[in-house]
């Protein structure tokens, strides 16, 4: 049976790869934005061992989102607030 | 349970030749196999063995989790003053190099540019699992927590342990590393090694310290006709080293130090083998440019100073948010976010405008910071 949480989370591991952010990058963009979790926590949800709360999986999708649009690329993660709806940006998945 | 239909049987054995330690492995490492060589490992390592040796020649696929393992196992075995030794992993080359290209190893003549076919399997190996299409992502997660200098310095031994087992005639291997402006050797396969290196620091001269400033390759194929490094150069001969091949280390387009092998045999080393050594220097350059190795104290300082500042400007202006709409702070955050999607810049350029709204024309966004 597979968890569509631990999915996601791998997901976003999957981007943070992509990004070509390290871990501590990822952390420091995270926190620029506000995250309150450390670093270890923040590793910990993208492997999987921690849950996110819905605030902190979408700062750790824009801090993600801003590197893609640094890269050139348009929003890739996608939210799991409303805003996510209303993004002209974001790309359907 | 663990032995799909894809993945042969994984097995291991631990034997001890007196107090050294041989782990012997057989079969497929998959991720569920990795976790049982961990535990096999750590048992072994308790025992207290003078050394440990892991046995691949049985081994005919190892995945990235394994690969982590024996990283780990690697700075395990420094942190306690050990040396890990890697044995014979010729087998892994049937699984990966598949049946056309196995075909072609099989046909290749041994001692061919002075790589045996196990030398050969190694390289190959590396270089296919870690080579330009895998590279990046994969070498990550080998170099796992990539801040953390012990398992930076544990990833870089695995690499000095694999040139020195694929590389022929290599009698020894070690990384120099620039930290804080100081090179240093952060991974030998001896102590010989090591004083070699230092040798290099010391005359600040020599192959090891060129190829960590210069950023290109330097071989010094005859020690005995060498005029290059007067200083050091009868240090390395006293000390029976003949030959020496260094090949930079590269993060973010900057040297920081340098891939050594050193020989005890003149003229030894052929193309294949700099081509060997320039794979495992590109492969300890990824290791590095993750661990963020050569970001200096000073910039790592400025970084933060700017994240901080960031971090304010988006507090400020959430606050500000709050205030006028009365939502909580995560509520605040979503309309920053919302509007700065919306409008296609970043959230800080999206808080600072904000800012300057309150501040009024004539005022930065720091005029109205407190």
């Amino acid at each position: 049976m597979i968890d569509p949480g631990m999915v996601a989370r791998h997901v976003l591991d999957s981007y943070r790869q992509e990004a070509g952010l390290s871990h501590s990058e990822l952390w420091l963009r995270y926190f620029e934005l506000g995250g309150m979790s450390t670093g270890f926590e923040l590793e910990a949800y993208l492997s999987g061992a921690l849950v996110p709360s819905p605030y902190d999986r979408d700062v750790i999708a824009h801090a993600l989102n801003e590197r893609f649009a640094e890269l050139g690329a348009r929003h890739p993660v996608t939210y799991l607030t409303e805003c996510g709806g209303e993004d002209p940006t974001s790309l359907s998945p | 349970m663990h032995a799909s239909s894809a993945t042969p049987q994984f097995s291991a054995a631990t034997t001890f030749e007196g107090r050294a330690a041989i782990v012997s492995l057989r079969g497929g490492v998959d991720d569920v196999a990795a976790f049982e060589l961990a535990t096999i490992i750590n048992v072994a390592i308790d025992g207290k063995p003078a050394s440990l040796t892991l046995d691949l020649a049985e081994v005919i696929f190892i995945g990235e989790a394994g690969l982590v393992v024996i990283s780990n196992a690697e700075s395990r075995l420094v942190g306690a003053g050990m040396v890990l030794t890697i044995r014979s992993p010729s087998a892994l080359v049937n699984h990966h190099l598949g049946s056309a290209e196995k075909a072609t190893l099989e046909q290749t003549p041994p001692g061919n540019g002075h790589l045996g076919p196990e030398q050969l399997g190694v390289v190959d190996v590396v270089s296919q699992r870690f080579g330009s299409s895998l590279s990046a992502p994969d070498l990550r997660r080998v170099a796992g927590m990539p801040t953390d200098p012990d398992v930076v310095d544990g990833a870089l031994n695995l690499v000095v342990e694999l040139a020195l087992a694929s590389i022929g005639d290599a009698d020894g291997v070690s990384v120099s590393l620039r930290r804080h402006g100081v090179l240093s050797t952060v991974a030998a396969s001896d102590r010989t090694i090591m004083e070699m290196d230092f040798d290099q620091y010391a005359t600040s001269e020599g192959p090891c310290v060129d190829a960590s400033v210069k950023g290109h390759w330097f071989h010094a194929e005859s020690l005995d006709s060498e005029t290059r490094w007067p200083a050091f150069t009868p240090r390395a001969r006293a000390l029976g080293i003949k030959a020496i091949l260094s090949s930079p280390l590269r993060a973010f387009d900057q040297p920081v130090g340098a891939l050594n092998i050193y020989s005890l045999t003149a003229s030894t080393f052929k193309v294949k083998d700099q081509q060997a050594a320039a794979i495992f220097a590109d492969k300890a350059s990824v290791i590095l440019r993750d661990a963020h190795i050569d970001v200096s104290d000073r910039q790592m300082a400025l970084r933060f100073q700017e994240a901080l500042r960031s971090r304010e400007v988006v507090s400020l202006a959430k606050g500000i948010i709050m205030e006028r709409s009365g939502t909580d702070e995560e509520g605040a955050f979503n309309s920053l976010l919302r509007l700065s999607r919306h409008e296609g810049t970043t959230l800080r350029a999206r808080a600072e405008a904000i800012l300057r709204s309150v501040a009024g024309p004539e005022r930065g966004p720091e005029g109205g910071a407190s």
